[in-house]
């Protein structure tokens, strides 16, 4: 069983959506943090080269870093099959100068609706309300076992955002579902 | 020299050579200098962030010599940021108790990102910060 992608035509119309969508790069399947730090690398280069503003270049790294790296340890404490610890990352340009960072896991169902709780609060503060909150949670100790950063690295997110965060849950049964988290910069 | 990871005693320098996403650490035990530059953003903190704890728990309690903290960090992830606060933390408790010690925070021209984090570090703390450009 060949892939439709293994021939030139469908491959080709793969780089078309991608131009059209604007989309700088894209990644979906296991990831290592080899991986996550080379492509974190080529986009910082790539917007720094391309933009004006060097502080674009480090939000935008900085938000996919944040959210690449919840996933990894997301997928990590859950000790998920490779099937299911992969990620689904998409870096894309808007027509008016702003990036899109969006970033895709697997997730329970649970903590998938706890995301979309938090993102949702999240979405109803403003920029000081963001940082206090971000202050206060750089205090709260840690917890054991906890699954790191999912916390602080969200509400870094948040700040570094000139809009609100938005994200879906989309159920593919087995208690499972995706979770997708979209932040613009 | 302690190359990392090792078990340090009073005295010992610490190295840590820098990786895409680990700055380069020296700590100087004769000179009382601890220097970290490039960017954090290692997935586990502790990788490196143990050894620099470690290092300067040592210092602030075998020796009453001053400690100067020069930073010139590019960027910092979440966890590295709280790393940085517990060495910061450790820091404040010394100078309360009476300990000289200071921080430079160095950063590129370039990046206002970097100066905003500095900033946002020294809010919290009372012992001298100072934030400058390295390279004007």
């Amino acid at each position: 069983m060949t892939s439709t992608l293994t021939t030139h035509r469908s491959l080709s119309s793969l780089r078309d959506f991608f131009s059209t969508e604007r989309i700088l790069i894209c990644f979906n399947g296991p990831t290592s943090r080899t991986l996550i730090s080379e492509i974190g690398v080529a986009l910082k280069e790539h917007i720094e080269s391309s933009s004006e503003s060097v502080s674009a270049a480090m939000d935008v790294f900085s938000v996919y870093i944040e959210m690449s790296q919840n996933i990894r340890h997301y997928a990590g404490a859950m000790a998920y099959c490779d099937a299911d610890a992969t990620a689904t990352v998409v870096i894309a340009e808007t027509s008016d100068g702003h990036y899109v960072v969006s970033a895709g896991n697997v997730v329970q169902v649970g903590d998938g609706a706890s995301l979309v709780e938090r993102v949702t609060s999240l979405s109803t503060l403003d920029k000081s309300g963001l940082k206090a909150l971000y202050k206060e949670q750089l205090r709260q100790p840690r917890q054991e076992g906890a699954r790191t950063g999912a916390g602080l690295g969200l509400i870094d997110v948040a700040r570094k955002s000139s809009a609100p965060l938005q994200c879906s849950l989309d159920e593919l049964g087995g208690g499972k579902a995706f979770f997708t988290i979209r932040a613009t910069i | 020299m302690t190359q990392g990871t090792g078990q340090l005693t009073g005295g010992s320098n610490l190295t840590l050579q820098a990786s895409s996403s680990t700055p380069a650490v020296t700590a100087d035990w004769e000179q009382g200098v601890l220097s970290m530059v490039g960017e954090s953003y290692p997935e586990n903190t502790y990788e490196i962030f143990d050894d620099i704890i470690s290092w300067v728990e040592l210092y602030l309690h075998e020796c009453e010599r001053p400690l100067r903290v020069e930073l010139q960090l590019n960027y910092l992830n979440t966890s590295s940021i709280r790393a940085m606060i517990d060495i910061f933390d450790r820091l404040q408790a010394a100078f309360d108790a009476g300990r000289t010690l200071s921080v430079s925070w160095l950063y590129d021209s370039r990046n206002p990102r970097s100066a905003e984090m500095g900033e946002e570090f020294k809010e919290d703390y009372t012992f001298d910060f100072e934030i400058a450009v390295f390279n004007d």
